[in-house]
């Protein structure tokens, strides 16, 4: 009993430390940010990378979530692998919009256009695109919503390896992916602590969607007490 | 797969062939709209003072025309089984799953190849390309890229036999995960279109990546078909 | 200088109204599931 009463309480906590730990660690990335180097071709406009990058990141691990969950609901029957399905679906959404967003700009300011239709960019698009679908399935859907949206969920997956690796095979103007390993030191520091704030920041925000998940699956199992109550009081 | 699911893949792709073959609901319908959809790009994108582009269009109408009104095909050949809900008689019967997706793999794109040999000569003769070129690369460009629409779009026409909005939502479903597929029939299908092209690599080139995509969403296809169908 | 400011806005923008929006459907659900609890209460005295 005294194990239950605690367990919101340990949530809870759990989740105000998560936030905290995340703010801490977005106010050093951000002192890390300013600290950094200047890129020597690009300028000032290259530090939109520190926030880009981890936006991508989280895009493409949204997506294998999702498609996790939805392998577990499709072939385990998992309702919990549907809600964290979905909640990853959303985060998807957020992040890949960030990253379609910031990157224009960078582009805008380092090859004088917005977008260019080669691998990265247009395999980016299609990951969010299915994203977005796979929001709009669980919506519209239906009464196979489920199926369809989980369906959908692996097939995006099967984009992320596309996503990574198009700047590898195809020629491409896009940075490519061994970037990262070639930072001189003071950028590196600070990419890597965005990094990790950005992952911080999509567990505090899955955490708190899948919350809100339960607690909707929650109240359709009380509504449906209470018509089994009503039910039988008539 | 054993000489049984074969049986029932070729059974069931027979029976929508049949079905098809006395209504031909799915030819006049798709061809009609596929060649209505043509005509209405070569008058929206009339470029006849720049030749240079004439195979890079027409290439990019022909798949356009091919996705949007291959839906068409899609929506009726799994419609047919909400009628009378015959779906169900097929989900009892001892037919495996996966034939059933195979077999509805296999009946689609047999009609939407029908109906792309035909869009491809009206492609041919609007836009001055060289259809006849390389008829072979033709004949397996098309297969190709039929076939990589055709199996994620036949799991996605199932999953919404049971929906309302099924006609809005399946497009807005498909294209995103069918656009590689697109890219790639498109690019080999404008080299092979241009009379000019030094030679055929990009043409094996995108046929290789079309042969990939197809194999990676047929698998894909196979192994989600039965819960999506089934599923409630 | 106004494409990073940009960037970087639009991201913080971007996460605080999926926060709000977050925060608002918990909200609701909190209170149509103690509204369900009352209603529970009711029907079993």
């Amino acid at each position: 009993m005294a194990t239950m009463s605690t367990q919101p309480q340990t949530s809870a906590t759990r989740f105000l430390a998560t936030c905290a730990v995340t703010a801490a660690l977005f106010i050093l990335a951000c002192k890390a940010i300013i600290d950094a180097p200047q890129e020597v071709t690009m300028g000032f406009v290259q530090k939109i990378f520190y926030f880009h990058v981890p936006c991508a990141w989280l895009l493409m691990l949204s997506t294998l979530v999702c498609a996790g969950g939805s392998v577990s609901y499709l072939f385990g029957g998992s309702e919990r692998g549907d809600r964290v399905a979905t909640c990853a679906s959303e985060l998807g959404v957020l992040f890949g919009l960030c990253v379609l967003v910031s990157g224009p700009l960078w582009a805008k300011a380092a090859w004088g256009v917005y977008w260019q239709w080669e691998a990265r960019l247009t395999s980016s698009l299609l990951l969010w695109l299915m994203l977005v679908a796979y929001v709009l399935a669980r919506r519209y859907g239906g009464s196979s919503a489920r199926q369809l949206a989980a369906a959908l969920a692996l097939f995006a997956a099967i984009d992320i390896p596309l996503v990574y690796f198009s700047v590898r095979f195809f020629r491409s103007i896009h940075p490519n992916n061994t970037v990262v390993a070639t930072l001189v030191p003071g950028m590196r520091g600070a990419f890597w602590l965005s990094l990790l704030a950005f992952t911080f920041l999509w567990t505090v925000l899955f955490s708190a969607r899948l919350s809100a998940e339960n607690a909707h699956s929650r109240l359709i199992d009380l509504e449906m007490l209470i018509d089994q109550a009503e039910e039988k009081k008539s | 797969m054993t000489a049984s699911f074969w049986r029932y893949t070729l059974l069931v792709a027979w029976k929508d062939l049949r079905i098809e073959g006395k209504s031909r609901e799915v030819l006049y319908t798709m061809g009609f709209s596929a060649s209505l959809v043509i005509l209405i790009f070569s008058f929206a994108l009339a470029n006849a003072t720049d030749p240079a582009q004439g195979p890079i269009t027409a290439a990019g109408v022909l798949w356009a025309a091919t996705l949007f009104t291959g839906t068409v095909a899609l929506a009726r050949v799994l419609d047919r089984e909400r009628e009378n809900e015959s779906i169900r008689s097929l989900l009892l019967s001892p037919a495996p799953r996966a034939a059933i997706y195979a077999g509805k793999l296999i009946a689609t794109a047999l009609l939407m190849i029908l109906v792309e040999c035909v869009l491809a000569v009206l492609v041919g003769v609007l836009f001055a390309t060289g259809v006849f070129d390389h008829v072979l690369w033709l004949a397996l460009v098309l297969a190709l890229g039929t076939l990589g629409f055709a199996s994620a779009g036949v799991v996605f026409s199932a999953a919404l036999l049971r929906s309302r909005s099924r006609e809005a939502l399946l497009g807005a479903l498909l294209f995103p995960i069918v656009i590689p597929v697109l890219l790639a029939a498109s690019r080999a299908t404008a080299c092979l279109f241009d009379p000019l092209a030094p030679d055929l690599e990009p043409v094996a080139f995108w046929t290789r990546f079309l042969l990939a995509t197809d194999v990676i969403y047929i698998s894909l296809g196979l192994w989600v078909f039965e819960p999506v169908v089934t599923g409630e | 200088m106004k494409m990073v400011a940009m960037a970087y806005g639009f991201i913080w923008l971007a996460v605080f109204v999926y926060v709000a929006l977050v925060s608002r459907r918990l909200a609701r659900l909190n209170g149509e599931m103690d509204e369900a609890r009352r209603r529970i209460d009711q029907l079993k005295s």
